[in-house]
C-alpha cells in the first residue's frame, strides 16, 4: 500500500484464532478482510448497510462488516462465513437456495446468528432475522426452507 | 420418451452451491492478483454536454499514479452490437450522467481517488433531453448525428380499423413503465493481467466472453489470439451484464502498463452507469367481438433507450413480437419507436422488452373481459394460441405451445377458485383484497437472427468426460443443467462429468447467455457432440478390435460394441490419445433459419415460452400499500431438467417482478438519477414476498434437448400485470403506470372517490 | 466509496479519556459510536472528517437501569438490547417497538441510541418514542454534565444544543405508570427495512372507569425539520372517549403541527395524508385494545 496511510496493528480473534493485522484504523472490517487479508468469503454488495452481503458475527451478533471500523474490532471476536461450519451451507446447497451465490455467505452468517439464539425458529422469525439480507435471484422461498432444514425441522 | 431418465428431471443439488455457500467460490470481485493496479473511472458531471477539454496533466504526476487514460488512448473508440454508437471513453460529448470520461490506474485506492479529483474536464452543457416524445421532434437537439430516433418500424396485418369497428368492446389506454435497475448483488467487476502465454486476460462478470473478446479486440486494435476473456461465477446479471462494462477498460490498463488491474464498480456507479430496462409508453386500442373473440389490436410503442442503443433494437423487436399476448388476433397495427434521450443507458433485462407490453396487453384483456361479462381466464382461453395455429404475424406455430395448459392450471388453482370468498374478508376495515391473473409469451433463442453455438466434449484419460462451452454461470444453474444432461446422454454417472465454462482460451463459442437460450442451444450442441463422440469411439474400437464396429452403446464405465465387447473408457481414451485421433469433439447446433418479416430484425421465433401468473393482494386503502400475499407462477418449460433450479428461477423471477410492479422506482430528474443506492432504490426483501408457488407445466419440445425449453425469462413477464389486475379487483382502480407505489395507488383510490 | 486510509481514529477506553480527547481536539474530530450512519456518510464523502473519536469501546455507557421510577439507558446501548430489555418492555413498550423498526438486526445490533439521537435525522425512529416519553438527555464534558429534555435538544434541522466538547452519555425517562397504552408507527415504502416516510408514536392515558382519555402524547417524525408533538391533536384527545368521530377529527388535527417536504421518498402532500391516516389507524387500534 502506498500513499499517506495511517497504519496500526489490530488484534482480534478471527474464526477462533488470534490474528494481528496492520491496517488504517478507518478501514472497515470488510475492507480489511477482503483488501488486506484477502479473505473473500464475506462479500461487498453495497458498502452502505443496505444489503447484508457483508454480514459477520461480532461478539456473536450479526453486524454489517461494511459499517464496522477495524478500530472497533480490536480485542473482539469475529466469525465470518469461513468459520460458521458446514451445517448451514450444506442446508442451503441441499435445498436449492443458492443461485448466483453472492448473497449466500451473508445469509449463512445471519442464519447462524439466528439459530444460535433460536434453534427452532418459525417462518416469521426467520423472515425477521433475515430481513436485512437482500437476494435478487431466489425469491427467498428456498432460503426459508434451508434455514428450517439447518435447524433440524422442516 | 418412455425410457426412465436417470438425471434429467432429478433434484440434484447444484455442484457450485456448497462452495458458494461457504464463501470459497471466487467471483471476479474476489480476485486480487499480485502487484495489481486499482482502476477508477471518472464519469460525466452532466447528462448532456460537449467536452471541450480533458486535462490530465496534474493527475498523471500525482503519487502512486501509474497511468491516466482518455479517448486519446483508444484506437477505435466506438462499439456496440447493433450500432457502434458507444465510446469506450467519451470524446466529443457525454450523453448520460454515468458516461465514462477517463480512467486512473494507481497503486492504492486512496491515490487513485485523489488523482480522479485532479482530472480537469471542461464541459459545455447542452440541453438535456428527458422526454422520449419530445426527443422525436425535429427541433430537439440531436443526441447522435443520425437523430434521436434510433429505430422506428411499423408492422401490420389485416385491417385494424375494420377490426375495431366490428368489435363489440373496445378498450383504449396509455400505459407507462419506468426504468428498472438490475441491482445484482455483485456489481460490475473484473481483473486483468498478462498470462503465461502473453495474452491480455480479462476475468470479469459478463454474459458472453466471446462477444466481450470481440469488443476488446476491435476497439483496442489487438490481435485476437493475444486476448483471452474468462467469465467466472457471476453474482447476478439478468441481462445487465450482457453489454460491455469493465472489460475494455481493464484490457486497456493492462495493455498500457503490462500490469494486473482490478476494477470493481461501487453500488452507486452500478446503479447510475449500468444499463436499465427500457422505460416505455405503450398505447393500445384493443377490440373484441361480443362472444369474446379478439378482433384487433392497434399498438404504439415508445421505448426510451437513453444515451446509446445497446441491445435496444432487439428489445424493440421483442416488444413488437409479444405485445399481442399469447393470442390469435387477425388484425394488428404496431408502430414502434426506439428513442435516444439523456436519461440513462437502457439495454437487456430479463424479459427483454416483453414485460412492458404485456403489462399493457394483459390489463387490456381484463378490461375487455369485464366489458363482455366474461371470466378473465375463460376469455383468455377462448383466444389462446394452440399448436398449429397461425400467430399474429402469419407465422404458423409448429413447436411446443403450452399456454392452454398454463391457463387451465391457473383456473383450477384454489387461489383462483376461491377468489370471491377471499375478497370478502375485511379486517381491519381499510384493507381490501383481490386476485388477478395474467398471461405471457416470449420467444427464446434469437429468432430470425442467426443463432448458433458450439460445445466441446472431451473424453478424459481418467474415463470421465468434460463438457466445454462459453455459456456463463450467472446464477441460473446452466452449468448444473448441462452436467445433468451430459450424464443422461452419455449414460454415465454425474460425478464423471466436469464442465468448463466461459473461457475464450478453453471453450468454444456457444454464443450469448441471454434470450433464455443456453439450455436449448448448448443442450442441442451437446447432443451433436455426443453423437460425434460415439463416432470417434467407434474409430477407437476399430483400432482396438481390428475390425469395423457398426454401432456401440454407452454405459457407465465402458462402451459396449454391437458384438458385446466391453471397452473401458480409459482404454478408449488412451487409444485416441496415442493414435492422434484426439479425445475431443466439437458439437454444433444452429437454430433453423427463418427470414425476418419485413420491418423486423428477429420476428418470428420458432420457439416460444408461455406462462401465467396468479397474484393475490391486500391493499391498504389508507396508505396505498399493496401487499402481495400469494403468487402462483405457472410456466410451460418443455421438460424440467433440475426441479430445484427450475422452481428457483420461477420463484426468483416472481420476486423480481413484484419489485418491478410495486417498489422499484428509479427516479430520474433532468437526467440525474435520484435513487442511487439500495436504500433509495428498493428491491424486495424477504418480508416483501408472501407465498410464491412455482408450477412448471411440461409441454414437451421435440426440438429441445430431451424436451427442454428456455426458462430464464418467462417467469418474470406475467407477474406485474397479474398484480395490477389484482389491485383492480381489490379496489376498482386501474394502475396504468408502474411502479404501483403506495403513493401512486393511494392517489388513484382517493381521486376515484 | 472512498477508502479512508488517511483518517485518524482515537479509541479511548474510558469516558474520561474520551472527554479529554474531545476537549483537546474539539471541532477537528467527529464522534463515532455504532457507526451505522456515520460510516456511510464518511465513505460517500457526504461528510469529510479527518479524525474520528471512536467511543464504541466505552462499555461503561452500555446499561439499562431502573432507579426510583426512572429508566436510565447508557448512550451506547444498542437497539437489540433495548428492544429485548424487560425493563424497557414493561416501562415503555413504545420504545421497544421503535427499537425494532430502526432497521435490520444487523443494524439493531450495532447502532446505538445515542448515535441515533445525535445523527438527528428527522426520520430517526427512536425519536418519536423518546418525545412521547418526554425523555431527558445527559450531556457531559470535562467540567460536568447537564440535562436537556429531548424536545429542547433540537433547534432545527440537524441543529443540536450540544457543545463541541460534549458527549451524550445517557438517555432517561420516567417510567409510565398504569393506565398508559401506546404504539409506535412507521410508514416505509416496503415491508422490509426502509427509511420512514412518516413515523410517530402515540401514548394515551386511559381512565378505565370513566372510559375517557386522561392524557395524550403524540409525536410525529419525518414531517418537519425536527420531530414534533402534535399539540392540537393531543388537546382534542384529552377527555375524549375514542369514538370513531373523535379519532377521525383528532387525526386531522395533526396537520397544524407538521410541515413536510417533497423528497425522493414521497411528496409533501402524501406525507400529510399519511400522517393523518397513521394516527387514525393507531388510535383505532388503541381503541380496540381498550375495548372501545
Amino acid at each position: 500500500m502506498g500513499g499517506t496511510h495511517i497504519l496500526r496493528e489490530f488484534r482480534f480473534r478471527l474464526n477462533g484464532e488470534e490474528v494481528s493485522v496492520k491496517a488504517p484504523p478507518a478501514y472497515t472490517l470488510l475492507e480489511v478482510l477482503r483488501h488486506v487479508m484477502h479473505i473473500t468469503g464475506t462479500k461487498d454488495g453495497c458498502s452502505s448497510g443496505d444489503c447484508g452481503a457483508c454480514t459477520v458475527l461480532l461478539d456473536g451478533r450479526a453486524v454489517h462488516s461494511c459499517l464496522t471500523l477495524i478500530a472497533q474490532v480490536e480485542g473482539r471476536e469475529v466469525i465470518t462465513v469461513e468459520g460458521v461450519g458446514e451445517n448451514i451451507p450444506a442446508a442451503f446447497a441441499e435445498e436449492g437456495a443458492v443461485q448466483c451465490g453472492y448473497c449466500t455467505p451473508g445469509l449463512v452468517t445471519a442464519s447462524a446468528a439466528l439459530l444460535k439464539q433460536n434453534p427452532k425458529p418459525t417462518v416469521d422469525e426467520i423472515k425477521e432475522a433475515l430481513r436485512g439480507n437482500l437476494c435478487r435471484c431466489t425469491g427467498y422461498v428456498k432460503i426459508i426452507k434451508a434455514v428450517q432444514r439447518a435447524s433440524g425441522g422442516v | 420418451m418412455t425410457a426412465e431418465l436417470r438425471w434429467v428431471g432429478k433434484n440434484v443439488a447444484r455442484r457450485d452451491a456448497f462452495e458458494k455457500a461457504t464463501g470459497s467460490a471466487k467471483f471476479a470481485s474476489d480476485m486480487f492478483p499480485e502487484n495489481l493496479l486499482y482502476v477508477f473511472t471518472l464519469r460525466s458531471k452532466y447528462p448532456h454536454a460537449i467536452i471541450r477539454r480533458i486535462d490530465v496533466s496534474k493527475a498523471v504526476k500525482m503519487p502512486g499514479v501509474v497511468g491516466v487514460y482518455t479517448h486519446r488512448d483508444i484506437p477505435n473508440n466506438r462499439f456496440g452490437v447493433f450500432h457502434k454508437d458507444r465510446p469506450v471513453l467519451c470524446d466529443d460529448r457525454v450523453r448520460y450522467i454515468g458516461d465514462p470520461v477517463a480512467l486512473v490506474a494507481a497503486e492504492s485506492r486512496e491515490e487513485g481517488q485523489e488523482a480522479l479529483d485532479a482530472i480537469e474536464v471542461v464541459y459545455e452543457p447542452l440541453p438535456v433531453v428527458t422526454d422520449p416524445v419530445k426527443a422525436m421532434a425535429p427541433s430537439t437537439i440531436k443526441i447522435h448525428d443520425h437523430g434521436n430516433i434510433c429505430r422506428q418500424t411499423r408492422i401490420t396485418r389485416g385491417n385494424v380499423e375494420e377490426g375495431l369497428s366490428k368489435s363489440y368492446a373496445v378498450v383504449e389506454n396509455t400505459y407507462r413503465t419506468p426504468a428498472q435497475i438490475h441491482a445484482y448483488l455483485e456489481t460490475e467487476a473484473g481483473i486483468s493481467y498478462i498470462d503465461e502465454q502473453g495474452r491480455i486476460t480479462v476475468v470479469a462478470g459478463g454474459q458472453s466472453p466471446y462477444r466481450d473478446h470481440h469488443e476488446i479486440v476491435s476497439t483496442l486494435n489487438l490481435p485476437p489470439e493475444k486476448v483471452r476473456v474468462i467469465t467466472p461465477h457471476v453474482g447476478g446479471a439478468f441481462g445487465g451484464k450482457d453489454d460491455i462494462s469493465v472489460q475494455i477498460h481493464l484490457a486497456l490498463v493492462t495493455m498500457k502498463t503490462g500490469r494486473p488491474a482490478r476494477l470493481v464498480w461501487t453500488r452507486e456507479e452500478s446503479t447510475i452507469s449500468g444499463p436499465k430496462r427500457h422505460p416505455s409508453i405503450v398505447k393500445m386500442r384493443t377490440g373484441a367481438s361480443r362472444d369474446g373473440v379478439l378482433l384487433a389490436n392497434d399498438v404504439e410503442i415508445i421505448y426510451d433507450t437513453g444515451a446509446y442503443a445497446g441491445l435496444g433494437p432487439a428489445v424493440l423487436d421483442v416488444a413488437i413480437e409479444n405485445c399481442n399476448g399469447p393470442y390469435k388476433i387477425p388484425n394488428i397495427d404496431i408502430k414502434a419507436w426506439l428513442v435516444y434521450t439523456n436519461n440513462h443507458f437502457a439495454s437487456a433485462f430479463r424479459g427483454f422488452g416483453a414485460p412492458q407490453v404485456l403489462f399493457a396487453m394483459e390489463q387490456q384483456m381484463d378490461q375487455l373481459a369485464e366489458k363482455l361479462g366474461l371470466d378473465p381466464i375463460e376469455f383468455r382461453l377462448r383466444n389462446a394460441l394452440r399448436r398449429g395455429d397461425v400467430a399474429v404475424f402469419g407465422n404458423k406455430l409448429e413447436t411446443s405451445v403450452g399456454i392452454v395448459q398454463c391457463l387451465e392450471k391457473a383456473r383450477q388453482h384454489p387461489l383462483w377458485r376461491e377468489r370471491k370468498t377471499a375478497k370478502q374478508e375485511r379486517t381491519p376495515p381499510w384493507i381490501r383484497r383481490g386476485v388477478g391473473v395474467a398471461a405471457a409469451i416470449k420467444g427464446y433463442t434469437l429468432g430470425a437472427l442467426p443463432d448458433k453455438g458450439r460445445v466441446a466434449l472431451e473424453l478424459r484419460m481418467d474415463g470421465g468426460f468434460t463438457v466445454k462451452g462459453s455459456f456463463t454461470e450467472i446464477g441460473q444453474g446452466v452449468v448444473q443443467a448441462i452436467a445433468q444432461l451430459a450424464a443422461e446422454l452419455l449414460h454415465t454417472s454425474l460425478d464423471k462429468i466436469e464442465v468448463v465454462f466461459a473461457d475464450t482460451g478453453r471453450t468454444p463459442d456457444t454464443s450469448v447467455t441471454s434470450a433464455s437460450r443456453q439450455m436449448f442451444l448448448a443442450g442441442n450442441a451437446l447432443k451433436d457432440a455426443v453423437a460425434k463422440m460415439v463416432d470417434r469411439m467407434k474409430s477407437a474400437a476399430k483400432i482396438l478390435l481390428r475390425r469395423e464396429v457398426q454401432s456401440l452403446m454407452l454405459s457407465e464405465e465402458h462402451i459396449i460394441t454391437d458384438t458385446g465387447e466391453r471397452l473401458d473408457y480409459r482404454v478408449v481414451a488412451s487409444v485416441l490419445e496415442e493414435s492422434g485421433l484426439g479425445r475431443e469433439v466439437v458439437g454444433e447446433f444452429e437454430v433453423p433459419r427463418v427470414d425476418p418479416i419485413p420491418g423486423s430484425l428477429e420476428i418470428p421465433h420458432l420457439f416460444y415460452m408461455f406462462g401465467v401468473a396468479l397474484a393475490a393482494v391486500e391493499v391498504n386503502t389508507l396508505t396505498g400499500a399493496v401487499n402481495v400475499t400469494h403468487i402462483v407462477n405457472i410456466a410451460d418449460v418443455g421438460k424440467v431438467v433440475n426441479p430445484q433450479t427450475l422452481t428457483g428461477q420461477l420463484e426468483g423471477a416472481a420476486a423480481q417482478a413484484a419489485g418491478y410492479a410495486l417498489f422499484e422506482d428509479a427516479k430520474i430528474e433532468d437526467g440525474f438519477l435520484k435513487t442511487t443506492n439500495l436504500s433509495t432504490y428498493l428491491i424486495p426483501s424477504i418480508k416483501d414476498v408472501g407465498v410464491i408457488e412455482a408450477v412448471p407445466v411440461e409441454d414437451y419440445e421435440e426440438a429441445g434437448p430431451l424436451g427442454a425449453k428456455g426458462i430464464g425469462e418467462i417467469g418474470f413477464i406475467p407477474v406485474a400485470p397479474a398484480i395490477a389486475n389484482a389491485v383492480y379487483n381489490a379496489v376498482g382502480v386501474r394502475p396504468l403506470t408502474l411502479p404501483m407505489t403506495p403513493e401512486r395507488v393511494y392517489w388513484l383510490i382517493k381521486r376515484r372517490i | 466509496m472512498l477508502a479512508l486510509g488517511d483518517v485518524e481514529v482515537y479509541s479511548p477506553r474510558t469516558v474520561r479519556e474520551a472527554l479529554e480527547i474531545l476537549r483537546r481536539r474539539a471541532g477537528s474530530l467527529r464522534v463515532i459510536a455504532g457507526g451505522t450512519d456515520l460510516v456511510v456518510q464518511l465513505r460517500t464523502g457526504a461528510v469529510r472528517w479527518r479524525e474520528l473519536l471512536n467511543i464504541y469501546g466505552l462499555d461503561e455507557l452500555r446499561y439499562i437501569k431502573y432507579v426510583d421510577g426512572e429508566v436510565k439507558i447508557g448512550a451506547l446501548t444498542d437497539f437489540t438490547t433495548i428492544h429485548e430489555s424487560p425493563i424497557v418492555r414493561s416501562t415503555a413498550p413504545v420504545l421497544a417497538q421503535a427499537a425494532f423498526e430502526i432497521g435490520s438486526y444487523q443494524i439493531m445490533n450495532k447502532a446505538s441510541i445515542g448515535g441515533n439521537i445525535v445523527n438527528a435525522s428527522p426520520a430517526a425512529d427512536s425519536l418519536p418514542a423518546l418525545y412521547v416519553l418526554e425523555a431527558v438527555l445527559k450531556l457531559e464534558n470535562l467540567d460536568g454534565y447537564r440535562m436537556v429534555p429531548v424536545r429542547e435538544f433540537y433547534k432545527g434541522y440537524k441543529k443540536l444544543d450540544m457543545g463541541p466538547d460534549e458527549l451524550l452519555t445517557e438517555v432517561s425517562y420516567r417510567a409510565l405508570g398504569d393506565g398508559w397504552v401506546g404504539e409506535f408507527f412507521k410508514h416505509g415504502l416496503r415491508r422490509g427495512d426502509a427509511i420512514a416516510v412518516v413515523n410517530g408514536a402515540v401514548l394515551l392515558k386511559w381512565n378505565g372507569v370513566e372510559r375517557v382519555v386522561e392524557d395524550a402524547r403524540v409525536a410525529l417524525g419525518a414531517v418537519a425539520p425536527t420531530v414534533v408533538r402534535a399539540v392540537e391533536c393531543e388537546k382534542m384527545l384529552r377527555g375524549s372517549s375514542l369514538d370513531e368521530r373523535t379519532i377521525r377529527e383528532c387525526s386531522e388535527a395533526v396537520l397544524t403541527s407538521i410541515s413536510p417536504i417533497d423528497d425522493v421518498r414521497g411528496s409533501a402532500a402524501y406525507r400529510r395524508e399519511m400522517c393523518v391516516n397513521y394516527v387514525y389507524m393507531t388510535l383505532w387500534s388503541l381503541a380496540r385494545r381498550l375495548g372501545m
